[in-house]
C-alpha cells in the first residue's frame, strides 16, 4: 500500500488487489455486533449524568446508523481505478475520516467479542472458528488503520 | 483597595454584565480519556489533533500520558461542551468520559 497524493481535499492510494478486495469486503461488513451503550462517567451517578449518559447513546447510535448508510459508498467501484494493473484508492479528507471509524468500530468491536484480552495477539489456536473471524476482521482493520495513518506521517 | 480604573462590586450587590460569580458557581467537567490496549498510539493522536485541533506534540504528550498512566485528562470544560468532546472521542470509539471538576 502507497499513498501517492495528498492534497487539501484528500488522498490517493495506490493498493494491489488484494488490499482493494480485502478493503472493499471488510467495510461491507460494518457494523460486525450490536451498539453496545457506554458510560458517560466513572465517578458521577446523578440524575444529570444518567439523563447525559441516555442522550450520548442516543446520539452514538444514530452516528453509528449514519456510518452504516456511508459505509458501503466509500467502496464503490468508481473509487477505485485500475491503470497499469495497479489500483488507486481515491478518497476525501471527510471520507477518510467516515472511514477510519468505521474500520476502529470493527476492530474494536472484535476485540470485545474476544473477551477484551489485554493483549489482542491472541494465542489463534485456542480459538473458535466464530472467535477467529472477529481476530481475523480485528487485525484486517488495523491493518489498514495503521497504514492510512502511518503513511500520512512519514509524508509528514 | 480597589484601583479607580477597575470595576469594583459592592458585597451582596451584583454588578450589572458580571457574570464571574455564576461562572464559578456553573460545574465543570474534566474530560478524561483511559487507555485500553486495541487502540492505537497513532490512532489515538490523530483523534486528539481531529477533534481538538491541537499540534501533533501536544496531542502526542497526552496520548503517551493515555499510554503510561492509565488516563489523561484532556480539557476542562462546562457540562455541554464536555459532552460534546465525549461524544466526538466516543464516535472514534475511544473511551472518554466526563468526570465534575469538584
Amino acid at each position: 500500500m502507497k499513498l501517492v497524493k495528498q492534497t487539501q481535499k484528500g488522498f490517493q492510494y495506490e493498493l494491489d488487489q488484494e488490499d482493494a478486495d480485502s478493503l472493499r469486503f471488510l467495510v461491507k461488513q460494518f457494523p460486525l455486533t450490536a451498539f453496545s451503550p457506554v458510560d458517560i462517567s466513572k465517578t458521577d451517578s446523578g440524575s444529570s449524568a444518567v439523563e447525559r449518559e441516555a442522550l450520548l447513546n442516543e446520539s452514538l447510535q444514530a452516528h453509528r446508523d449514519d456510518l452504516k448508510r456511508k459505509a458501503r459508498r466509500l467502496v464503490l467501484p468508481d473509487k477505485f481505478k485500475t491503470l497499469d494493473g495497479k489500483q488507486f484508492f481515491q478518497v476525501s479528507l471527510g471520507a477518510r475520516e467516515t472511514l477510519l471509524q468505521i474500520l476502529n468500530d470493527i476492530r474494536v468491536e472484535s476485540w470485545r467479542v474476544l473477551g477484551e484480552p489485554e493483549d489482542p495477539d491472541v494465542n489463534i489456536f485456542g480459538l473458535s472458528k466464530d472467535k477467529f473471524k472477529y481476530y481475523h476482521f480485528m487485525r484486517l482493520a488495523g491493518y489498514f488503520e495503521y497504514h492510512f495513518l502511518n503513511l500520512e506521517e512519514e509524508r509528514g | 483597595m480597589p484601583s479607580l480604573t477597575e470595576p469594583f462590586a459592592v458585597p451582596g450587590r451584583t454588578v450589572k454584565g458580571d457574570t464571574r460569580s455564576e461562572d464559578r458557581l456553573a460545574p465543570t467537567y474534566y474530560v478524561v480519556c483511559w487507555n485500553d490496549p486495541v487502540n492505537f498510539m497513532v490512532y489515538v493522536t490523530h483523534v486528539f489533533m481531529k477533534i481538538f485541533g491541537w499540534e501533533r506534540q501536544k496531542a502526542e504528550k497526552h496520548m503517551m500520558e493515555v499510554h503510561e498512566k492509565g488516563k489523561s485528562i484532556l480539557v476542562r470544560e462546562g457540562a455541554e461542551k464536555a459532552e460534546f468532546y465525549v461524544q466526538q472521542l466516543q464516535s472514534y470509539k475511544l473511551q472518554a468520559t466526563m468526570e465534575p471538576a469538584e
